[in-house]
């Protein structure tokens, strides 16, 4: 006999999909959304619907988006002169918040991992490549994630674009603020004091 | 629930939940281990760059009997080899002998040789930022401490030397054959290749002179271990596919 009404099944096999849910997780969720209003888990199933059904990705810069092309893609008021390339989109958002930059973006898709089976062919270099031949660009901001596979995939582009006679940069990596020098590991020590500035 | 402390090398690692990271490390003396690092995705995470592929580290751990993944408490960095994925053939290379690592070993059974010559081979692509000898002693010493390499001086049925004559190989089978022996789909491996891998196996990679061997010579002697690597595991290697471009 089975455990559950099939409904309830269902409910929990779904969202045992989601990352990080496991079985009781999925089953604590489920048992939730039945508690709740019908009013409330529609408005969740609605809204699941309504993103699947509008967001797709921008065909310029591949950011997520319901409006194609996006919202910066778009804006006349942003600096189409720099592109910060990022690795996904939700990494978009991160920059924004800065409210220091007022360019462009690019969303690679990933970075270089052979591991996972993902080269140069599988991300999105070649529109990013198409988008600096008008001339327009004239600086690309590298902001993937300080890790072996990005600093690997800022390498590689930066390669494929200095020919280009576009002006490369990486966002600087080194000590947080607001940590200890103490605690610092040698890797991030040495790439604080490679970005050091003059004051 | 006891305290491990050990040298060892990240061979790869996943994000986990909202921040942590799932890690698997080959470790000098428990051999294979999966653990989660909790907070490590965080910029001010005490691990830093400690967990990064191919560190080289000293890792402190929580083990608990009825628990598959344990908890990396600490880690300290004895070497780094984030610089040398900025050369997208040596992290290609790197990128390989991590998941070879992780295909061949099983869960926690210590090998000592294995840690050895994963740390060796990394080092020497560190130094010479040159794939192609660490590469191959890595694939070749790997199939040799698998057990499921034949002799490289002798033909595996006749047992005439081979020294100098053509010989044949297939990844199905273990050794190498003389013309006479060879079986249908062996393919030929060159005299030079032969000799490579026979000084392979008799010297340190650091004694060898990259310069003394053909690459081609060692690019063959790479084809042929990672093939009978794939041919034990029953799968292929996703990263070797990014290999053949990188190169």
């Amino acid at each position: 006999m089975p455990d559950f009404a099939p409904s309830i099944t269902r409910l929990i096999d779904e969202l045992k999909h989601l990352p990080g849910i496991g079985q009781k997780t999925a089953q604590r969720l489920a048992f939730y959304l039945l508690r709740t209003d019908r009013e409330q888990a529609l408005a969740l199933a609605d809204a699941i619907r309504e993103a699947k059904e509008k967001i797709r990705e921008c065909s310029v810069c591949n950011n997520i988006t319901d409006t194609d092309p996006c919202f910066f893609c778009t804006s006349a008021t942003r600096n189409k002169k720099t592109i910060c390339v990022v690795e996904e989109a939700p990494n978009i958002s991160a920059v924004e918040k800065t409210r220091e930059y007022n360019g462009m973006y690019h969303v690679l898709g990933g970075a270089l991992s052979p591991l996972q089976g993902r080269g140069p062919e599988q991300l999105k270099i070649k529109s990013l490549i198409e988008r600096l031949k008008g001339g327009t660009v004239e600086e690309i901001i590298i902001a993937t994630n300080p890790t072996a596979e990005g600093e690997a995939t800022a390498v590689y582009l930066s390669k494929l674009i200095k020919p280009l006679g576009v002006r490369v940069t990486r966002i600087a990596m080194g000590i947080p603020v607001g940590s200890d020098l103490e605690y610092a590991d040698e890797v991030t020590m040495m790439k604080a004091m490679e970005g050091r500035r003059e004051l | 629930m006891p305290l491990h402390e050990t040298e060892a090398i990240v061979l790869q690692s996943y994000p986990l939940g909202e921040a942590d990271r799932l890690v698997s490390f080959l470790s000098r003396s428990m051999g294979r281990v999966r653990g989660v690092a909790a907070g490590a995705r965080r910029p001010k995470s005490r691990f830093g760059s400690t967990l990064e592929r191919m560190s080289y580290v000293r890792i402190w751990f929580f083990e608990r009997e009825t628990r598959e993944l344990v908890r990396i408490n600490q880690c300290e960095l004895i070497e780094s080899f984030v610089d040398v994925f900025k050369d997208y053939a040596a992290g290609v290379a790197l990128a390989v002998m991590a998941e070879v690592t992780e295909a061949v070993l099983p869960d926690r059974e210590a090998g000592d040789p294995s840690f050895r010559l994963l740390l060796l081979s990394a080092q020497a692509i560190k130094r010479h930022m040159e794939i192609d000898l660490p590469l191959a002693y890595f694939a070749l010493w790997t199939v040799r401490l698998g057990g499921w390499l034949g002799s490289f001086e002798r033909c595996a049925r006749c047992n005439k030397q081979l020294a100098g004559i053509p010989a044949y190989a297939s990844r199905a089978v273990s050794g190498v054959f003389c013309g006479n022996c060879r079986g249908t789909g062996m393919k030929a491996i060159s005299p030079d290749a032969l000799n490579a891998g026979v000084k392979m196996l008799a010297d340190r990679l650091d004694k060898i002179e990259a310069s003394n061997i053909p690459k081609t010579a060692l690019r063959e002697l790479s084809r042929y271990s990672l093939d009978l690597i794939e041919h034990q595991i029953e799968r292929k290697l996703v990263s070797r596919e990014m290999l053949e471009t990188a190169v």
